[in-house]
């Protein structure tokens, strides 16, 4: 494996960017490259950024931003012998398939883009023909958008739904006593189904018996019902799949009077959770995604997490979901392998990236995904159980998603063909 | 047993907002011949004053309700004025501004709030109401039920009981022989936005505590208000009710039973059977033209 | 209307000048422009064909839903049978219009807002079957992998070879409807709008007349759909939500609905208004909407109505003058 020169050099970046932090904080008021004499390097985010799901781009943008301040205020960076400052170019699609058309060629042929990051779904398949014929790095954050043909689109972060299974595992080994789960989500392809594929696939797995399933569509606007269906089965384990609904779904739980555990992808903004429930009824429950001020995660493949994380809720207080650090993650993974490849051009970096091994977020870092959609370019790694305790969300511990995978490959696949979703 | 009984409380819960939401469209189609597609968004406008004023500032909830109610009414007001009043013979042109105002609407509510997740309300009244150990529900649910049939019984007494309410039924029933018995129709168009726009901001002050509050949340209600006036008649305020009420059980109890795409799918079906089958709905009556 | 659309030298000179014009025009655009004048001469055909349906005075909100009918049968049967697109686009058109036929016994039996409501209920359920049956139209996601079209080795993947097939089939497609409007169904159809119990009292089935409008007019919406998801590759139920019936009805009524030409000015205006604004972000719906507010407020006859408006003032001018 080439991995020698990688990891030095990742370090010393990483430490170059946090150093920014602190120059950018101190020189804000003045723009950075008023006063550089590098060059440009351009990268691309089609994103929706206005519409219902601009909550999913955005915050994104607004997260690159930040890291790109940081990288220029520290004197840019460097790939293959020549200094760059870092400039984020934005299309905004609004999730319409023909704007992102649009868009990849905008940020691509008048922009100049090395790389376009995109959010997923229909909007990344109306890209990729054009954009696999030119050869475009292409980023993406559901791994299922994946096929045999796409050689060039990557999911170097965010690799939903599959880290979901770290959750159940780790819930299984410590709550043995737990051997039922009800499972409640939206009925989208892209982000409900896939999700409760993988759910269904881990609780197989850890012995837990799934004895309903209650799929539901975007314009609930009372879980009141859903949430008693459900309860009436008593299961153990009450599983949310996706993010959207959380909220209501856990304050119906709390009225309605749920004893069991509570497992769930995601638990943003659980503060305001425990205001509409309790602490008590908070506490315990599993989710994947943690705190940015979490001291577990120190030592992670991300620029000083806790300074970038209060630097963005300084400026957009209202704007912070979990995409607004895994595009930056992205665009950090990006540069660390122009660097190592010595140059900024979409085919060399994806060559390099795809034939390497990477320095994941959270740690480990393989690409997986041939056995599910026909191609190894999801980037699968650690991934963190997160639980809240006395009020707060804490680590418990960093699943290993790649092993698992290697183990029960077959009962996902299995589970995926039941939801007619597509695999190879 | 428990679930059954569980159910039919979640529905009757449920037939207050959805009367509360339906009212205001109806009230406004029927006086003015306009659909207000932004009736959605003046219940988002109401949710997001509470999460404004009250969630993030403090201001005491029931303090905040009269104040969404206030705001919504004045932007009902200035649509009647400025967009409604000078489109009086062009419904098609009253309908588009409605959508420009939507649209607007939305903008506002974003750099209000920003484009994080939904917004939410912590509920100013804790705690569950537990009947005979089974059924529960929360307080917040039982504040809201009461004020919505508080709301709906001073309607229905102003539409019936006082000179103004006649007047805006009789405007909605005919308009031109309204204003030939001397009846001001501006006057009742926008005693008729104004009453509306109210109940809107009052549905959305009520639902904020209890659902995910966003930009687009406006959607979801106007499709909902667009079913309960179908199916209770187009114009018809006592339909409107009595439409909400057995819509909400229906959708409850599907979605309690079956599913919750299964029980939007047959309200849309029921819609398009109660257009083909009987359009004036449950208790309208045929509008003039 | 007395020679019934029959085109006079100057007209056609006009016309020949347009299309030599968007010949050209692709060549001086940037890239992404090339895409952007692609998906705009698809929406001509959207709104044209949608006013054929407006023209017997009903509102109808299922147009986009029915473009995602024609749009979904070429998909799947290029993908999944390999059917040549050639097959494909003229099937597109026959199975929404088949389709509106089916729908017509149901949705005819109402008028105006009723009509308006029905017709977006039905649709929405449509839609709704495209997202809950995700065999065989792939849910949420839609269906991807769709082919280009197949001719002599030309790459249709490329913007500017699409953008002339497209401006080819779409000419073809608009000249028709226009003919359609000013022969004797046209004229009947304005009949059914304007004096609809009169035209009944002369013999004229209005049911007829207006289930022949809503055919045909998903007829030609269905081929539009076809176009559209052949250059994208991916067709979803996204693309032809509400979102996309409210634009449609906005080009043609800020455009004006009472001319053949009002309604493809409102969707090219329009349409060039929201992507110059794509820059300011968050801000651009709202733009949009004080746009469309400030049109239907000031110029009440759509953008058509601007040259009347001119040559009117011009001429009180002179008749002041004088």
């Amino acid at each position: 494996m080439k991995i020698t020169k990688t990891n030095t050099s990742r370090r010393k970046f990483l430490k170059q960017v946090a150093a920014g932090a602190t120059t950018a904080t101190a020189a804000s008021i003045i723009p950075s490259r008023a006063f550089s004499a590098n060059k440009q390097l351009t990268i691309g985010m089609n994103i929706p950024m206005t519409g219902d799901l601009a909550p999913w781009g955005l915050p994104g943008y607004y997260g690159c931003e930040i890291i790109a301040k940081n990288i220029n205020a520290a004197g840019g960076v460097t790939i293959g012998g020549e200094t760059y400052d870092i400039n984020i170019a934005s299309y905004d699609h609004a999730y319409e398939t023909d704007k992102a058309v649009q868009g990849m060629k905008k940020l691509v042929l008048e922009d100049d883009a090395k790389m376009v990051m995109m959010l997923g779904g229909s909007t990344v398949a109306a890209v990729l023909p054009w954009a696999m014929r030119k050869q475009v790095l292409t980023t993406t954050l559901l791994p299922s958008d994946i096929t045999p043909d796409s050689k060039h689109l990557v999911a170097t972060c965010e690799s939903h739904p599959l880290y979901n299974v770290t959750g159940v595992e780790w819930l299984a080994r410590n709550h043995p006593d737990a051997k039922t789960a009800v499972i409640v989500t939206n009925n989208d392809v892209e982000y409900g189904l896939q999700s409760t594929a993988t759910y269904e696939a881990a609780f197989e797995v850890a012995g837990i018996e799934v004895v309903d399933t209650n799929l539901h569509g975007f314009d609930v606007t009372d879980f009141a019902p859903i949430v008693s269906s459900v309860l009436a089965k008593n299961p153990d384990i009450f599983c949310m799949a996706t993010s959207f609904y959380v909220t209501p779904i856990m304050e119906q739980l709390y009225h309605q009077g749920f004893e069991g555990k509570v497992i769930s992808c995601t638990l943003d903004y659980y503060h305001e959770i425990i205001a509409k429930t309790s602490e008590d009824f908070v506490n315990g429950t599993i989710f994947q995604f943690p705190d940015f001020d979490d001291p577990a995660l120190a030592g992670v493949n991300f620029p000083d997490p806790a300074g970038f994380s209060a630097d963005f809720l300084a400026n957009h207080p209202n704007d912070w979901t979990a995409v607004a650090w895994e595009y930056p993650v992205i665009l950090v993974n990006w540069i660390e392998n122009a660097q190592a490849a010595g140059s900024v051009e979409s085919v060399e970096v994806t060559e390099h990236m795809t034939g390497t091994e990477q320095n994941f977020v959270f740690g480990g870092g393989s690409w997986w995904g041939s056995q599910l959609w026909g191609l190894d370019n999801v980037l699968i790694g650690k991934w963190p159980v997160v639980r809240v305790d006395d009020g707060k969300a804490r680590i418990q511990e960093y699943g290993d998603l790649a092993a698992w995978l290697d183990a029960n490959n077959d009962v996902l696949i299995k589970h995926m063909k039941a939801h007619g979703l597509r695999t190879v | 047993m428990d679930l059954l009984i569980q159910t039919v409380v979640n529905g009757f819960i449920q037939s207050g907002f959805y009367a509360l939401a339906a009212i205001g469209l109806v009230l406004v189609f029927g006086v003015m011949r306009v659909v207000n597609f932004a009736h959605g968004e003046l219940v988002m406008i109401g949710a997001y004053t509470i999460w404004y004023a009250h969630a993030q500032n403090g201001v005491p909830y029931l303090f905040t309700v009269v104040l969404a109610i206030l705001i919504v009414t004045a932007i009902g007001l200035l649509m009647e004025r400025f967009l409604f009043r000078p489109m009086t013979d062009d419904p098609l042109g009253g309908l588009i501004c409605s959508i420009g105002v939507l649209f607007i609407l939305q903008v506002i509510a974003t750099y209000v709030g920003g484009e994080g997740p939904s917004k939410q309300v912590p509920p100013p009244f804790e705690g569950t109401l537990i009947v005979f150990e089974t059924v529960r529900i929360p307080y917040q649910r039982v504040f809201s039920i009461g004020v919505s049939i508080f709301a709906l019984a001073v309607l229905w007494y102003f539409l019936t009981r006082t000179k103004l309410g006649w007047a805006v039924r009789a405007v909605s029933m005919d308009r031109e022989a309204a204003a030939l018995q001397g009846i001001s129709t501006v006057r009742i168009s926008m005693v008729a936005i104004g009453v509306g726009a109210a109940m809107a901001g009052l549905a959305g002050a009520l639902m904020a505590p209890l659902t995910n509050i966003n930009p687009h949340m406006g959607h979801n209600v106007i499709i909902t208000a667009f079913i309960v006036t179908i199916v209770g008649g187009v114009g018809s305020l006592p339909g409107a009710v009595i439409a909400s009420v057995l819509y909400a059980l229906f959708h409850t109890f599907v979605t309690t039973y079956f599913s919750g795409t299964i029980a939007t799918i047959s309200g849309l079906l029921i819609m398009v059977l109660v257009l083909i089958v009987r359009p004036t709905g449950i208790m309208g009556h045929r509008v003039s033209e | 209307m007395n020679n019934r659309g029959k085109l006079n030298l100057s007209t056609l000179l006009l016309l020949a000048g347009l299309f030599a014009f968007l010949l050209i025009l692709p060549h001086f655009l940037k890239y992404h422009q090339q895409d952007f004048l692609i998906f705009l001469t698809i929406n001509v055909l959207v709104v044209v064909s949608y006013r054929l349906v407006t023209l017997t005075g009903e509102w109808s909100l299922i147009h986009a839903v029915m473009m995602g009918v024609g749009a979904y049968t070429s998909a799947l049967l290029s993908k999944n049978f390999d059917i040549s697109f050639w097959i494909t686009l003229p099937m597109a058109g026959v199975v929404a219009g088949a389709m509106a036929l089916l729908l017509s016994y149901p949705l005819f039996r109402m008028t105006q807002f009723y009509f308006l409501i029905g017709s977006f209920a039905a649709g929405e359920a449509i839609r709704l079957c495209w997202i809950q049956f995700i065999k065989p139209f792939g849910g949420t996601g839609g269906t991807s992998a769709i082919p280009s079209p197949e001719l002599m080795n030309i790459d249709f993947l490329e913007p500017i070879p699409y953008f002339y097939l497209v401006l080819v089939i779409v000419s073809i497609c608009v000249y028709l409807l226009y003919r359609i409007e000013k022969s004797r169904i046209g004229l009947t159809l304005h009949a059914v709008h304007w004096k609809g119990v009169l035209a009944e009292s002369v013999g004229v089935n209005t049911w007829n007349y207006r289930a022949l409008a809503f055919v045909a007019g998903s007829l030609f919406v269905g081929i539009a759909g076809a176009l559209k998801v052949h250059y994208i590759g991916t067709v979803a139920p996204k693309q032809f939500d509400i979102g996309f019936m409210v634009f449609i009805l906005i080009w043609v009524i800020v455009g004006g609905y009472r001319t053949f030409y009002g309604a493809i000015l409102g969707a090219v205006v329009l349409s060039v208004l929201d992507e110059v604004l794509r820059g300011v972000d968050q801000l651009r719906p709202a733009i949009y909407g004080a746009t469309l507010i400030f049109f239907i407020l000031y110029l009440p006859g759509g953008l058509e109505s601007i040259p009347h408006k001119i040559k009117k003032m011009y001429q009180q001018k002179r008749s002041r003058a004088t």
